[in-house]
C-alpha cells in the first residue's frame, strides 16, 4: 500500500502551502486508485466517516475552503460571501428566481462540511407513502412520478442511525429544544388554528451536550455556521473522526472537473482543478460524487465521451433532469407587540399536520410549517425581491414585531426542470456553467397558496395585524438530477446510489432523490450515505468492484 | 441641477455634493423610515458613489440617472415634496440607474450597526454569549405552548381524500409505476 501516514499527528490540521494536497496529515498517491469522494457535505462527510471507520482510505476532494467554526461571523452578507457557493451559474423557467437572483439559484456553501455547515437543522422522516410517490399520487400530468426503489421499513434502521448520529432532538431519548419567542408565536397560532403536531423539532442541534459538542446557546446564526457548534455539521462530526481513523485524504479548494474512464467504461481517475487553476489526476478504483443536485450532474455531464456521448451514466437521458427544490415560501405575520424572532435557534419549530397526502385540499404530497428567522439585511433583501417604496420600508419597519415561517413540502419532478450546461458561459476555470431551468408545476402552484394562506392563519389566529407572503429563497433543497429507480430507463442510479451504467461510479448526494417529499433532505441523504457505504465496503471487500 | 460631475472627463470624476444630496433624498424616498438618522442613508450614498467610481457602466447610469430626475421634476427633484418625488421614482423605476441605486440600497442600508438598533435587531450575539440568558424566549403575551408532538397520536400520513379511495383512472399505464410510460405518446400535429 503507498498510501502513508506522516509523522503520526491524525486529526485535521491547518491547510498545508501545497494547493490540492491532504490537509489531515495523511495522504494517498496520486496513482493509487483509491475511493474518490467527491464533496464533504451532508452525502461526501458521511460516506467519508463511515468508509473510513470500516479501515477504507478515501480521498474526499473539495471544492471549497476549509473554514472552522471560529472563522465564521456573525453577520448574514458576510458570512454568505464567506461561504456560499458563488461562481456563476445561469437560470431559466418560469420561476421568480430567474428573475430575482438569476445568477444564484441555489443558497449552498462551498467548503469543509459543504451545506450541512449552513443547513437549518430540521430533520424529519420522510413517510411510508412519499417513498411511493407514483403509487400513490397516481398519474399527475406534466409530473415524472417514479416510486423509490426502496421503501420506509428498509430505511427505518438507517435512519436511526443518522438520527443518533446528528443528535436528532426529541428522538433516541435526546430532549426537545426549548420554545422562542418565534416558536411561541407559531405554536399558539398552530393551536388556535386546530393543528395538533406541533413541536420544537426534530432538529439537529444540541439541547444538552451530546457527542462532545455543546449545548445551543440559541445565538441565532444558525445559517451563518454556527461558531458554537451545537448543530450537527460533517465539518464538527464526520470529518473530524474520519480524520482521527488516520485513513483520511481531505483536500480542500479542490475542484472536481472530469471523471475519466478506461476503455471498458469503468471510471478511473478524478481529474481536479486546485486553488491555483492547476490540474490534478487522484487514480481511482471507485468514485463517489457528492457535490449536491447541480454541480453532480455538471460533473457529470462535463465527463462525457464517446463511450457516453451524452455524459457518464447518463444512457437513460435523465442526468440532470428532475431537479427539484421543494415547494417553499416564507409566511411573516406583524403583531402589535415585540416578537424578536431573531433571538434563539433560526428554526426550531415545525407543525407536522399539513405533510399529509390529502387530494382533498386540491394538490398532491404534503408541507411542513417550520420557524425561520433572519436579520434586517436579509429581511430586506428576500422579504419581496425587487421591492421598494412605502410599502416595503414598512415590512421592514415591523421586523421588531414581526413572527417568521418557512413552507417547505414536495414539488412535482418534470423532466424539463433540468440542470444542463451553458456553454455560452464560463466560470472562473474556463469550464461551462451549469444553467438551472425550473418552471413551477401546477400542484406546486396549489401548494403553495394552501401553504400561504394556513400560515396566514396561524398567525391570524393569534393577532396577527398583517402579513406577508415571500416567495422561495435560492433553493436550499437541490434534489432529483441523478435520480434513483429500478430500472436503468427510468433514472440514472440503483438503489444503493451506484450508477446503473458505470459499476463503480456512486452518486452520494440528494441528487438521488426519486421523489423529493416533503421533509427537509439532509437526514434521508445522510441515513442513505450510511447505508450505501455498508454496501460500498462490502463491494470492496468482496471484490465486486 | 448643473452637470452632476465636477469634470467632464468622466475617467476622471468625482460626484458633486449636490448630486450626493440628490442621491440622500432619492434613497429618503425610495426608503422612507420616518426613524432611521441620516447617517445610514448618507453611507449608502457614499457607497452608491464609490460604486460607480469603480464601474464605468454604474458611473454613466448614475450621472445619467441623476440628470434625468431633475428634467422629470422641472429642474429639481430635491424641491418636491414626499408624494411627487415618489411618483418621479416609480417613472424610473426600470431604468439601470433605479436598478443600480435599490440593489445597492437594499444590501447596504439594512446593513447598518444604526438601522439595527432603530429596527430593534440586536446584531452579533455570539460574542455575548447568544440569547440564551439575554431574552430568547421572553415572549410574555401568549401562553407557553407545547413542544413535543402528541404522545399517544403517530404523525398522520394521509388525509381523508387519500383513503377514499386509489387515484381515478384505470388503464394499464396508470399502473405503471413510472411516468410516462415508455409507450405513452401524446400525438400531436403530424406532418409529411
Amino acid at each position: 500500500m503507498s498510501a502513508q501516514q506522516n509523522a503520526g499527528t491524525a486529526g485535521i490540521g491547518t491547510a498545508g502551502p501545497q494547493a490540492g494536497a491532504s490537509v489531515t496529515g495523511f495522504s494517498i498517491d496520486p496513482d493509487e486508485e483509491a475511493v474518490v469522494i467527491v464533496g464533504s457535505g451532508a452525502g461526501g462527510g458521511t460516506l467519508a466517516y463511515e468508509l473510513t471507520a470500516k479501515g477504507i482510505p478515501v480521498v474526499v476532494l473539495e471544492a471549497g475552503p476549509y473554514l472552522r467554526n471560529e472563522d465564521y461571523v456573525n453577520n448574514e452578507w458576510e458570512a454568505f460571501n464567506q461561504m456560499a457557493w458563488l461562481d456563476p451559474r445561469t437560470t431559466t423557467g418560469s420561476w421568480r428566481i430567474a428573475r430575482d437572483f438569476p445568477n444564484l439559484p441555489a443558497w449552498i456553501v462551498k467548503a469543509v462540511g459543504g451545506t450541512t455547515t449552513h443547513w437549518s437543522g430540521a430533520t424529519p422522516r420522510f413517510k411510508n407513502h412519499e417513498f411511493k410517490a407514483r403509487s400513490t399520487y397516481g398519474r399527475i400530468d406534466g409530473a415524472n412520478l417514479l416510486d423509490w426503489p426502496i421503501t420506509l421499513e428498509e430505511m427505518a434502521p438507517y435512519y436511526d442511525r443518522a438520527e443518533k448520529a446528528m443528535g436528532s432532538t426529541h428522538v433516541h431519548g435526546r430532549p426537545p429544544l426549548p420554545a422562542n419567542n418565534n416558536y411561541k408565536v407559531f405554536a399558539n397560532g398552530a393551536k388556535e388554528v386546530g393543528y395538533k403536531f406541533y413541536a420544537t423539532g426534530p432538529y439537529a442541534t444540541n439541547a444538552e451536550e451530546y457527542d462532545g459538542r455543546p449545548a445551543s446557546i440559541q445565538d441565532g446564526f444558525n445559517f451563518q455556521g454556527d461558531k458554537n457548534k451545537s448543530k450537527w455539521s460533517t465539518l464538527v462530526r464526520e470529518l473530524p473522526r474520519a480524520a482521527d481513523t488516520g485513513l483520511l485524504d481531505l483536500r480542500p479548494e479542490s475542484q472536481a472537473v472530469q471523471i475519466t474512464h478506461d476503455a471498458n467504461g469503468r471510471a478511473d481517475a478524478v481529474l481536479y482543478l486546485d486553488r491555483d487553476g492547476n490540474l490534478h489526476r487522484q487514480a481511482a478504483k471507485l468514485v463517489c460524487v457528492a457535490g449536491n443536485s447541480i454541480e453532480t450532474p455538471r460533473l457529470l455531464l462535463l465527463s462525457g465521451t464517446p463511450s457516453f456521448p451524452d455524459g457518464l451514466a447518463n444512457s437513460s437521458g435523465q442526468v440532470g433532469r428532475n431537479y427539484m427544490r421543494h415547494l417553499t415560501g416564507t409566511v411573516w405575520g406583524h403583531f402589535d407587540k415585540p416578537v424578536r424572532m431573531y433571538r434563539g435557534e433560526t428554526m426550531a419549530g415545525v407543525i407536522a399536520d399539513e405533510s399529509i397526502h390529502d387530494p382533498d385540499r386540491g394538490f398532491s404530497g404534503g408541507y411542513y410549517m417550520e420557524t425561520i428567522s433572519l436579520g434586517p439585511a436579509f429581511m430586506a433583501s428576500f422579504v419581496e425581491p425587487g421591492g421598494w417604496g412605502p410599502d416595503f420600508a414598512e415590512l421592514l419597519d415591523r421586523y421588531l414585531n414581526t413572527a417568521g415561517m418557512w413552507i417547505v413540502g414536495e414539488d412535482m419532478p418534470q423532466e424539463s426542470n433540468r440542470v444542463t450546461l451553458n456553454t455560452t458561459v464560463k466560470d472562473q476555470h474556463g469550464l461551462p456553467v451549469p444553467n438551472v431551468h425550473y418552471d413551477d408545476h401546477v400542484n406546486d402552484l396549489a401548494m403553495r397558496e394552501h401553504a400561504y394562506a394556513a400560515g396566514q392563519s396561524v398567525y391570524e389566529a393569534v393577532g396577527a395585524q398583517t402579513s406577508h407572503h415571500t416567495p422561495p429563497y435560492p433553493s436550499t433543497h437541490n434534489l432529483g438530477t441523478a435520480r434513483m429507480s429500478e430500472r436503468p430507463e427510468d433514472g440514472v442510479v440503483d438503489k444503493w446510489g451506484r450508477t446503473h451504467d458505470v459499476k463503480n461510479l456512486f452518486i452520494s448526494d440528494g441528487s438521488v432523490f426519486t421523489t423529493g417529499a416533503a421533509a427537509n433532505p439532509t437526514l434521508t441523504i445522510v441515513a442513505l450515505a450510511i447505508r450505501q457505504a455498508e454496501y460500498i465496503a462490502e463491494q470492496l471487500w468482496t471484490g465486486e468492484v | 441641477m448643473a452637470f452632476p460631475a465636477k469634470y467632464p472627463s468622466l475617467n476622471a470624476m468625482e460626484m458633486t455634493d449636490e448630486a450626493r444630496q440628490t442621491l440622500i433624498r432619492v434613497l429618503r424616498v425610495a426608503f422612507p423610515h420616518a426613524d432611521f438618522p441620516d447617517g445610514p442613508y448618507e453611507r449608502t450614498a457614499d457607497t452608491l458613489i464609490t460604486a460607480a467610481d469603480e464601474e464605468t457602466w454604474f458611473r454613466v447610469a448614475l450621472i445619467q440617472g441623476l440628470l434625468s430626475l431633475d428634467q422629470l421634476s422641472d429642474g429639481d427633484f430635491c424641491g418636491l415634496d414626499d408624494e411627487s418625488a415618489l411618483k418621479v421614482l416609480r417613472r424610473v423605476e426600470s431604468t439601470e440607474f433605479f436598478g443600480f441605486v435599490r440593489r445597492t440600497a437594499v444590501l447596504n442600508l439594512y446593513d447598518d450597526a444604526e438601522v439595527w438598533e432603530t429596527l430593534g435587531y440586536e446584531g452579533p450575539s455570539f460574542d455575548k454569549g447568544g440569547y440564551i440568558n439575554r431574552g430568547f424566549d421572553d415572549l410574555d403575551w401568549l401562553p407557553e405552548p407545547s413542544i413535543v408532538y402528541p404522545e399517544d397520536e403517530p404523525l398522520p400520513e394521509l388525509g381523508e381524500g387519500a383513503k377514499a379511495g386509489a387515484p381515478a383512472g384505470g388503464t394499464a399505464r396508470d399502473h405503471s409505476t413510472n411516468q410516462p410510460s415508455p409507450q405513452a405518446a401524446d400525438m400531436g400535429e403530424v406532418k409529411k
